[in-house]
């Protein structure tokens, strides 16, 4: 009758990265050129196109170096295909079944090892073989399909985590350092609310943007593991432990913006970026907005991590999403897509990225970071406080629960947060009635 | 006779009741053409009411270079007049045998196509994927069907051909029946009969049908959406959506694109108003 | 050969033909019904069947049965559902006793040739022609926090109305646009039907002394029965299948749910399931009543 959940177990859905591999691979060798040698071959697979998520202006143009220099190493002509995040993912299914491009940027987790399983993605094994040894070994896991075969190349990551500006503390007299649990952080959402600005910028319509807040104040009220068997059906939505999560997440809300169903994560970025709000939690990504913006902008953004709740938990769990590409098996050029993403995992092809001057934190080891600016060497430091690091709900559970039934569960509480039961007992109704795997 | 009087009173204050919405509806329009030549910076900057001190047509020029309108425009074109025209063919096929010979199937088939017409769209949608995707691959080109403007055509004409053929026979109806005896009498067949005799009196309900499906099939959202995979090979209806989300920042810039994607619709509705009206009278009553 | 004129009435001629126009019929008939047939009758059998299976809608060897599970999570387990059937039932509401009166007694005044008849009647159609993508934009360019309305109303960004993410009013913000097209549309129909009413009808209330109201609901109503029922079933087959507005001003998200788009969310994207296709069973079982009218209504003379 219900799912069996017994198929899924921690280590498929989500990836217990051991933080300290993760530090270990991102700190790098310092760049003293020590490139690997891209070994593609002859190079010379034909054309090829790569589809991309997102029309935004800053990973439009790194992307777009990539492909020069890809171009311009091996003389194939890349067609570049760019489609608007929501509308890539919410055609994923029909695009991988149809006409794919071959090679295409993707998410890892479970949403990468979903398509994997259903044959609609190639098997990397053997670029892993060439450029393998540019990462290390929690990032090979992330990559790792359900029958332990790559389908993934991985390019970059980010921290999920309180992101401010400091300019904006300062006013207040805060210090970023100081906020370390619940109490600092209601205190600082005060004086924001005092000043007449919002305090915790907020956005869900999209769904998903949400789903970050749900991941973290669980995981600082119940732990990592109690997460993690949440989203793979061992624990219970109507357990009071889930119930406490939203306790503590109506604290926040009389300090949040009225329309949080209205804006998307771009529209909470925008408060932070005009003054408006004091805080955001958000994955870091968008470090370039605030760059396009002005340099000033980037030099006043800051991340910290998510409060502490429970002692007993500490701050030692953070989502921190990896991004990377796939090659999609009904593309029409299979190896020239593994040929491209043999030098897009590659250095070579991670500094024609870097080149552009967008800040990214890639997840190849070649990338040097004492070249890292303050705001990126702080998501490592953030990144360093966590024991456990986990990929983000809409990745790290069943597609068909986390975008159909939780974004709009979590958007009826925003509507109307005093229903919290009826929406608990709603989500465990609807995981229990998923069809079998 | 004052009832006559009153009555006037009546419908001046009607006419003036129905003119002022009228003056509402068609403003959203108006409102947004006239934002589309303003630039976006000075409303942001000035406000939405400001007085316009930059006023032209840069918005135009710079849709139709950076949003890649005339490849959109030329998708819809290469969609909608085959799909019309097919539309049309089959239409007048099938009302013409079953208007001008007495098969025990007529009314079944009339039937079967009017109701398929009704059908909502979702519910086909997985299995002609699936057709779609698989009769490509027995052809040996994925993209036969799938991602490519003949499957879109096909799926309009399979749709639409409901209507045509209801609309073209219930006009045949009105047509007298001597002029077909005459033909058979002369001996013609079948197909002469067809198309010497019965295809030019459809002049009038093809033209006004001609004009319905072109703005239905142009406008059509869904089946490009869904049977499309590569965002430059859909038509301009379809692609505003991409194109909202990447320019979601320049609004105005935006209304120029959405006023260039109306214009074909707009032009055939301004010149050809009168077959509107008949084309839906032809539909809506039995002749 | 018998004349025209001697043929007896309603006999059944048996027409010999020749093997030419037995294949010109074969094709005439074949091809069109062909397409129908596979294009729209047998998908949507088929989806009808695998509104019964569990099935990702990747590999055909992964579907298996699943009976009314399907149906018995979306009517036990989902509250979505719910929403989205009173959302739709609001939208037929406003549509049957706003707009289409609205359209129909537009349609009357201008049959009626009142003063400025022609302008108005392209004015309420104009927003029938353009496409839905194009009212959301022009739409969202009116109600947008810098928008036309929230700056007429004197409020700026901050203090905006928040037209389309204020969820106890983007119902009616919705209906207000949908109507802005419905009204046009039902105007246009009605007033092909008046056209084709018996003028001597009119003359006769007229001169009865009839006013032009007891003329409309005693005369012209019941002679537009016909349209009257056409008017209906289409006003409550669009509110049932409505998708496209909502679509795109809130893609898939929750943000209005109605039946159209839980079948998208469902059988589209990553999470894709035959939920989606017993939601697609379930819109269409809710619109066969009005099917069936429609076709009745059509079909009178030839079906009885």
């Amino acid at each position: 009758m219900s799912a069996d959940s017994s198929k899924i177990r921690g280590t498929d859905l989500g990836f217990t990265m051991n933080r300290r591999e993760l530090l270990i691979g991102a700190a790098g060798v310092a760049g003293a050129g020590a490139l690997l040698a891209a070994c593609g071959g002859d190079g010379a697979s034909g054309p090829l196109n790569f589809g991309v998520r997102t029309v935004d202006e800053s990973p439009t143009k790194q992307f777009k170096a990539l492909v020069a220099a890809y171009e311009a190493k091996t003389g194939n002509t890349v067609t570049y295909n760019a489609t608007e995040s929501n509308a890539f993912q919410n055609n994923l299914s029909q695009y991988l079944q149809g006409t794919p491009d071959d090679a295409f940027t993707w998410m890892a987790g479970y949403r990468m090892q979903f398509f994997a399983d259903q044959g609609l993605l190639v098997d990397l094994t053997d670029v892993w073989d060439e450029i393998g040894d540019q990462y290390n070994e929690s990032y090979k896991i992330a990559s790792t399909g359900l029958d332990g075969k790559q389908y993934f190349v991985p390019q970059s990551w980010y921290p999920w985590g309180l992101h401010f500006r400091k300019s904006m503390l300062a006013d207040l007299g805060i210090d970023p350092d100081g906020i370390n649990n619940w109490d600092d952080f209601l205190k600082m959402l005060d004086g924001m609310k005092s000043k007449g600005l919002i305090g915790f910028a907020a956005a869900d319509k999209g769904g998903w943007e949400a789903m970050g807040t749900f991941d973290i104040i669980n995981a600082r009220v119940n732990g990592y593991q109690y997460h993690v068997d949440l989203l793979a059906g061992r624990e219970k939505w109507t357990d009071p432990r889930t119930a406490k999560v939203f306790e503590y997440w109506e604290q926040l809300i009389p300090y949040m913006n009225d329309n949080v169903l209205d804006l998307e994560w771009d529209g909470a970025m925008q408060l932070l970026l005009q003054r408006k709000a004091g805080a955001m939690l958000m994955g870091s990504w968008f470090g370039g907005n605030f760059k396009e913006q002005s340099d000033a902008d980037y030099e006043d953004l800051w991340i910290i991590p998510f409060p502490e709740i429970d002692p007993a938990n500490g701050r030692d769990t953070i989502d921190a999403p990896i991004d990377g590409y796939c090659v999609a098996k009904n593309g029409s050029n299979n190896d020239g897509g593994k040929d491209f993403l043999k030098f897009a995992g590659d250095m070579e092809g991670v500094q024609a990225m870097l080149d552009t001057g967008v800040p990214m934190t890639s997840a190849n080891k070649g990338q040097d970071t004492s070249s890292y600016d303050a705001f990126q060497t702080q998501q490592l430091a953030v990144m360093a406080e966590a024991k456990y690091i986990t990929q983000f709900l809409d990745r790290d559970t069943r597609p068909d629960f986390a975008g159909p039934v939780v974004g709009p569960e979590l958007q009826n509480w925003f509507k109307n947060p005093k229903d919290v039961n009826k929406i608990l007992e709603s989500l465990q109704a609807q995981w229990d009635a998923l069809p079998p795997l | 006779m004052s009832m006559r009087d009153s009555q006037v009173v009546k419908d001046r204050a009607i006419s003036i009741f129905i003119g002022v919405f009228a003056v509402l509806w068609v403003f959203p329009i108006l409102w947004t053409l006239w934002s589309s030549f303003r630039p976006y910076k000075e409303i942001r900057a000035r406000g939405t009411f400001s007085m316009p001190e930059e006023f032209g047509i840069f918005n135009y020029t710079d849709a139709i270079s950076r949003m890649q309108l005339p490849t959109y425009l030329w998708n819809s074109f290469i969609i909608t007049i085959p799909a019309v025209f097919l539309t049309l063919t089959f239409g007048s096929l099938i009302a013409f045998v079953v208007s001008r010979y007495s098969f025990k199937f007529n009314v079944g088939m009339l039937l079967l196509f009017t109701a398929g017409n009704l059908l909502p769209a979702q519910l086909v949608f997985i299995p002609v994927f699936k057709l779609y995707l698989n009769i490509g691959d027995l052809v040996g080109d994925r993209r036969f069907l799938y991602d490519s403007p003949w499957g879109v055509v096909l799926i309009h004409v399979a749709f639409q051909m409901g209507f045509a053929t209801f609309v073209l026979s219930s006009y045949m109806k009105t047509i007298p029946k001597e002029i077909s005896e005459s033909a058979l009498v002369d001996g013609a067949s079948v197909l002469r009969h067809y198309w010497n005799v019965m295809l030019p009196l459809l002049r009038p309900p093809l033209a006004s049908l001609a004009v319905l499906m072109t703005t239905w099939i142009y406008n059509d959202f869904f089946w490009a959406l869904v049977l499309m995979s590569t965002d430059n090979k859909r038509p301009i209806t379809s692609a505003l959506g991409r194109l909202q989300g990447e320019f979601v920042t320049d609004y105005n810039l935006l209304a120029a694109g959405a006023i260039i994607a109306a214009l074909p619709t707009l032009i055939v509705f301004f010149v050809l108003r009168k077959q509107f009206v008949s084309g839906l009278t032809l539909g809506s009553t039995k002749g | 050969m018998s004349s025209p004129a001697t043929r007896p009435q309603g006999s059944r001629r048996r027409r010999a033909f020749s093997r030419g126009d037995r294949v010109t019929l074969g094709i005439f008939v074949g091809v069109p019904t062909f397409l129908h047939l596979v294009l729209v009758w047998i998908p949507a059998v088929l989806t009808i069947l695998l509104s019964f299976t569990y099935w990702t809608g990747i590999n055909f060897g992964d579907i298996t049965w699943a009976g009314l599970a399907n149906y018995d999570n979306i009517v036990t387990k989902t509250p979505a559902f719910y929403d989205a059937l009173r959302n739709n039932i609001i939208w037929l509401v406003w549509f049957g006793f706003i707009a289409t009166p609205a359209g129909v007694l537009l349609a009357y005044q201008i049959d009626r040739q009142i003063r400025g008849h022609k302008v108005y009647q392209s004015a309420y159609y104009l927003p029938v022609v353009l496409s839905l993508a194009v009212t959301g934009i022009i739409w969202n360019f009116m109600l947008r926090p810098d928008g036309f309305v929230n700056g007429a109303l004197g409020r700026d960004i901050d203090d905006a109305i928040s037209f389309f993410g204020n969820y106890n009013i983007n119902i009616y913000v919705i209906m207000v646009m949908a109507s802005w097209r419905h009204i046009g549309y039902i105007m246009l129909l009605y007033l092909a039907g008046l056209k084709a009413i018996d003028p001597t009808l009119r003359e006769a209330a007229s001169i009865d002394g009839a006013t032009e109201w007891a003329t409309f609901r005693k005369v012209i109503l019941p002679a537009m029965r016909p349209v009257n029922i056409i008017v209906i079933v289409i006003t409550i087959i669009e509110s049932l299948r409505a998708f496209d507005m909502v679509y795109v001003i809130y893609g898939t998200s929750a943000g209005l749910p109605i039946l159209g788009i839980l079948v998208f969310q469902n059988i589209a994207g990553e999470g894709a399931s035959m939920k989606g296709a017993a939601y697609a069973v379930i819109l269409f079982v809710l619109s066969i009543g009005p099917i069936i009218a429609y076709l009745r209504q059509q079909f009178r003379e030839d079906v009885s």
